[in-house]
This record gives structure tokens, C-alpha cells and sequence, in this order.
């Protein structure tokens, strides 16, 4: 791959289509059984529960994207989201303005991406390690802030955050899930950052040769993981108004698993954001439509499981062509 | 003509209002939405089955649900938001936090749907926040429990027989109750010499029950405030030689704790009667959502299960599994 913008051959506008069919098939098939078994799927209500159940998850998967593309995985973002509901409750409860506390504990969040991508560009640990290294120290902070006890009854400006409606009944969340993808797609692909990401993603020594600051550009991707990740504490400390120190818990694999069917490609250089955007909707969309048709949650989580292995089976039918 | 109209709708809407008032749901109208703390335990798979017995003995209609892996706030309220979707007339939550539900409690409220608690009390201040002040709730009384464990351990062991307490997580309101209610009921048989939390988990009961035995060489009983700690200790006593001289008391008598029991390894645990939770639970949400008088509060009783009681205990549990 050069240091242009990624190049999008036939092969890739294949993997897209076939993960639109799926996420349609996916949509199509779940109205059809539900309503055979008259209860409601395409509705206007579930719909936009479901863009709002998986908001946080997709926003969370920008920031996993990003490192992913870059050629790095992050493993620390479910637990800097428990560790800033934890520290951004704590600030709340102890008088700070909602506005204040949610920008320290983006800050807070940021310092932690910061910590990441210091350790893997510059100190050339491992991302895997360094960052599971890190998940580690921000949930042991999480328990730690508030001695492992959660944090309830909060004023009822926080759940304004997500809850707040705009345009009729939408609520605000589902708002801020296209902004932040539209804002990303064209930084990805109208921005020398987004095309220096591609680039060292797809090849590092070629990106370094041809002139790109391969290390800033590394460590941003983990920075922005970072904000990204607080943006989603924040996001889950507003839905529950309830601060519980294992929060996001396990996230970190649903934001893979949403970038990887969306088809970024974990050996870096190759994918598109917005697509991450599908994969978290398809995730959200299974989760929603099997506790609709009240499968139980054994079956459910093997059918997550199946799908993100099916999604990236059907990515590489190119590949397995081509040997 | 205008007076006959009048009339006619005047009467129209009496008609339609006493028809109103007095339309009760069919049973087989009714829709529940059981959002489960979690299916990965024995204990909470027994509440969801004496739930959907009830449910097929009245002929209403159940979908239950729990998160996956661990007890969460955020997967319990996706799984409220869900039911309510699609309408269900009432909702029964065991919750996960008991704490953590003013978003999915106050959904509830807004789509006036009927909520009763079972097994884990929810927090009233928090109910109370999201607008329901009022949630009946049905289960154990664990302070009692323990403490008839203690009472037992009273009547079996010399005054100051040393004792070490496993604690569940801090802060769980349940494991505070079992400490208090064991130290209570057993009253000056015991001195406590050590007490550690151990999370509730099997492996660091283990853990804290080999450093505990290895400080105390004159212990004569452990207290595990439920089961799996227990089991973990046992482990350990094995381990260290000292079954005979180590007796351990359990709690929720899951059906590992029952077998231990009944071979003389655990010298009692206590039952509680989760599957009566899911039952009375289905029944009452019932009786409010056909208008009918239903119960505020159930205490679901608890029992201490010895040698002597484990063999119609477990012919009790029997009905309930799948």
C-alpha cells in the first residue's frame, strides 16, 4: 500500500457489498421471523433502540478502528470506560458542573490513550501488551477511586446527555453516533492525518521512508482511542445514571468485533470507518432481535460469535480465490 | 334529533367507560418480561424456571432474559428497553445492581407497565427517583437466614470455638446481612479470628481459606457467606489435612453444596427458595395487571439444610429443573 489514500479495488467494493446484503439479510430476516411470531422488529421505537443501545459500542470502535488500521489493536477501552464513569461520577457527586466533569474525565481518558501510545511508538512495546497492561491499571483505578463501591443517584441534567430528545422523539445519542462517523469518513479520506494512518498501517518503513512522522501518527491513533473511549464512559455513565466500577467490561472485544465486520483488516492499512458503524449496528441488531424473539442468551451469544466469523470468512473469499 | 344524539352518545360513553372499568385482561393476553441477573448460575436459572412454571400453569405468556457473561446494569437495561418495545404488560427484575436501574425503572414508569422485584431488593431511593416508590418485592430475608446457620452453630459447638467469616463482595447488601445475621445467631459460641472477602468466588475462597488455616492452626469452623467460597475452603481444608478438625458452613445450598452436605463435607448450608420467588412473582404481576389485590412484600422463608433434611431438599429442587 502507498501513502495515498487507501486504494479501493474491486476485491474491497465486493467485501463492502457483501457486508451491506448481510446486514440487510440480517435486519430482513429478523422482521420476517418476528412478525410470524407477531412481535415487533422494524419499528420506528426499536429502531432507534437499537442505534441507542449500540452507541456506545460504536463509538467506542472509532478509536479501535483507528489503532487497528494503524496497524495496532487497543485492549484498554472497556476499562478506561469504567474508570472515567467511576472519576466523572465522583466529580459530579462532588459538585464539579456537568460541563467541567465531562471534559476532565475526556481529559483523563485522553492521558490514558496518551500513556498507550507513548509506550507503543515511542518505547516500541508490543500494543497488545502495553495495552493490556493498561486495561489492568485502569480498572484496578476504576475499583480503586471509590474503594469497588458504585455511584448512584446523580442529578437528572447527566441523563440529558443521551436522553435528551431532539427532532420529535429521536433522542440525542443516536445524534451523535452520525455526527461523529460523518466527521471521521471525511478526516479518513480528506486529511493528510487520515491518509498517514493508512499509510503506516499498510506498511510503517515505507510511510517512514516517504517522509511521514510515523511515531506522531502512531501515538495519535492511540490518543484519539483514548477520547474516544472516555467519550463512551461518559456516554454510559448518562444511560444509567449509575456509576459502577466494572463498567465496560468486556467492550474492548465488542469494539473489535465491530470493527472486524465492518472489514478493518487486523494486519492494519485497510478498511474504512464508517463501516465500523455497520458492524456495530449488525452487533446491536442481533442482541435486540434474538431478546425479541426471546432466544436465549446461550444461543445469542453463539450467534455473535458466528457472525464475526462469518463476516470476515466472507471479507477474505478474495484472498482464499487468490492462492 | 340533536337532543337524540346527545343522548345516544351520552349513553355511548357510559357504555364504553363501564366497559373500560371492568375489562380485565385474558390470560392469555398477558405479556411478562422477566430481566433476569444472569442464566450462568444454577440459583438464578431456578428463580427463571419457577417463573415460567407459574407462567405455563396461568396460561400468560413469558419471555426471560439475562445478560451474558456477567451481572450488568447496561445489558439489563437494553434487555428492559427491548420488552418494553414490545409492550409487555409487566416486568419482573431480579436486578443486577441494585443500584443501577433508574434508567430502565423509569422507562418502566413512563409506559405505565407493572414491575415487581424479586430475589435482590432494589435500592428504594433509586425506585423512588425513576417515580416507583412502591415495587413489591419477594424474597430471602438473608440476615435471617444466616443467622439461623448461626443458631445452629450455637447449639453444636463450645462457647469460643474459633471462627473464620468469607465474606462476599463488599458492599453487596446481601453480604453484609449474612455476616451480621451469622454473628448474631451464633453469639458467643464463636470468636471470630479472621475475616476476609473472597468476592463470592470459588478460587478466592480457596486463596483466603489456605492463608486463613495457615495463621490459625486451633480454627474449628469456617462461615462462607455463600456456597462457592465454601467449596473453595473445603478445598484447602483438604488440602492442609484437617477436614476432621475444620467444619465449614455454606449458604444459597446449590446443588454442589447439597452433595457436600449430605457426605458429611459441609456441615450445613442454607436454602432459600428462588424458584417461590419466580413463582409468587409471576402471580402477583398477574393479579395487578387483571386489577386484581396483590402482595407488597413476600418473605420467601429460608431453611438450614443439614444431613438429616438434604435428601428432601434436593426431592423439592427436583420439580424445578428443566
Amino acid at each position: 500500500m502507498s501513502s495515498q489514500a487507501p486504494s479501493r479495488g474491486k476485491r474491497w467494493e465486493m467485501g463492502e457489498l457483501s457486508l451491506y446484503a448481510g446486514a440487510l439479510g440480517i435486519i430482513a430476516l429478523f422482521t420476517l421471523v418476528c412478525r410470524f411470531y407477531g412481535r415487533n422488529f422494524l419499528t420506528l421505537t426499536n429502531i432507534q433502540n437499537i442505534i441507542t443501545q449500540s452507541s456506545i459500542i460504536a463509538v467506542i470502535a472509532i478509536g479501535s478502528s483507528l489503532v487497528i488500521l494503524a496497524g495496532g489493536i487497543d485492549l484498554s477501552v472497556g476499562s478506561v470506560v469504567g474508570m472515567v464513569g467511576i472519576f466523572g461520577g465522583l466529580l459530579l457527586k462532588g459538585g464539579t458542573p456537568l460541563w467541567a466533569a465531562c471534559l476532565l474525565s475526556l481529559l483523563a481518558g485522553t492521558v490514558f490513550g496518551a500513556l498507550n501510545g507513548y509506550l507503543v511508538s515511542y518505547g516500541k512495546v508490543p500494543a497488545f501488551i502495553a495495552t493490556l497492561g493498561s486495561m489492568q491499571i485502569a480498572r484496578g483505578l476504576a475499583l480503586l477511586l471509590n474503594l469497588g463501591k458504585p455511584i448512584s443517584r446523580f442529578p437528572s441534567e447527566l441523563g440529558l446527555i443521551m436522553n435528551a430528545k431532539v427532532v420529535g422523539r429521536m433522542p440525542v445519542s443516536v445524534l451523535y453516533v452520525f455526527v461523529l462517523y460523518f466527521f471521521m469518513a471525511v478526516v479518513m479520506s480528506r486529511t493528510r492525518f487520515g491518509r498517514h494512518i493508512y499509510a503506516f498501517g499498510g506498511n510503517p518503513n515505507a510511510a517512514r521512508l516517504s517522509g511521514v512522522r510515523v511515531r506522531r501518527v502512531e501515538m495519535s491513533a492511540y490518543v484519539l482511542s483514548g477520547l474516544f473511549a472516555a467519550l463512551g464512559g461518559i456516554m454510559l455513565l448518562s444511560r444509567l445514571s449509575y456509576a459502577d466500577p466494572n463498567a465496560g467490561n468486556g467492550y474492548e472485544l465488542n469494539a473489535i468485533a465491530a470493527a472486524v465486520i465492518g472489514g478493518i483488516s487486523l494486519a492494519g492499512g485497510r478498511g474504512s470507518i464508517p463501516n465500523t458503524l455497520v458492524g456495530a449496528l449488525i452487533l446491536g441488531s442481533l442482541t435486540c432481535g434474538l431478546q425479541i424473539l426471546n432466544v436465549p442468551v446461550y444461543y445469542q451469544t453463539i450467534v455473535t460469535g458466528v457472525v464475526i466469523i462469518a463476516a470476515v470468512y466472507v471479507d477474505k473469499r478474495g484472498e482464499r480465490r487468490a492462492e | 334529533m340533536f337532543k337524540r344524539v346527545i343522548a345516544l352518545l351520552t349513553l355511548a360513553l357510559f357504555a364504553s367507560s363501564a366497559l373500560y372499568a371492568g375489562q380485565v385482561k385474558n390470560y392469555a393476553d398477558i405479556n411478562i418480561g422477566f430481566a433476569g441477573m444472569t442464566l450462568n448460575n444454577e440459583y438464578h436459572i431456578t428463580l427463571a424456571n419457577g417463573a415460567k412454571a407459574k407462567a405455563k400453569e396461568l396460561g400468560v405468556g413469558i419471555d426471560v432474559q439475562a445478560g451474558d457473561q456477567h451481572a450488568s446494569a447496561a445489558a439489563q437495561l437494553v434487555i428492559i428497553e427491548n420488552f418494553l418495545s414490545n409492550q409487555v404488560d409487566g416486568l419482573i427484575i431480579v436486578p443486577s445492581a441494585s443500584e443501577g436501574l433508574e434508567t430502565a425503572l423509569a422507562k418502566a414508569k413512563e409506559q405505565g407497565v407493572v414491575v415487581i422485584n424479586a430475589d435482590t431488593l432494589i435500592n428504594r431511593e433509586v425506585a423512588a427517583r425513576a417515580g416507583l416508590p412502591n415495587i413489591p418485592f419477594y424474597g430471602t430475608n438473608n440476615f435471617e437466614g444466616a443467622k439461623l446457620a448461626g443458631q445452629y452453630v450455637r447449639e453444636k459447638f463450645p462457647k469460643g470455638s474459633q471462627t473464620a467469616i468469607l465474606t462476599g463482595i463488599e458492599g453487596h447488601q446481601n453480604a453484609a446481612d449474612r455476616r451480621n445475621g451469622f454473628i448474631e445467631g451464633a453469639g458467643d459460641a464463636i470468636q471470630v479470628v479472621a475475616e476476609q472477602t473472597a468476592n463470592w468466588e470459588v478460587d478466592q475462597g480457596y486463596t483466603a481459606a489456605q492463608n486463613i488455616i495457615s495463621a490459625h492452626p486451633d480454627l474449628k469452623l469456617i462461615f462462607a457467606s455463600n456456597d462457592n467460597m465454601g467449596i473453595g475452603a473445603l478445598r484447602a481444608v483438604e488440602e492442609a489435612g484437617l477436614k476432621d478438625k475444620i467444619a465449614i458452613v455454606g449458604f444459597d445450598a446449590v446443588s454442589e453444596a447439597l452433595e457436600l452436605v449430605a457426605n458429611g463435607d459441609f456441615l450445613a448450608t442454607v436454602a432459600q427458595y428462588p424458584s417461590k420467588m419466580g413463582e409468587l412473582a409471576v402471580e402477583n404481576i398477574v393479579k395487578a395487571i387483571r386489577g386484581e389485590p396483590y402482595a407488597d412484600y413476600i418473605d420467601t422463608g429460608v431453611k438450614v439444610i443439614l444431613k438429616a433434611n438434604v435428601d428432601e431438599h434436593k426431592a423439592y429442587l427436583a420439580k424445578y429443573v428443566d
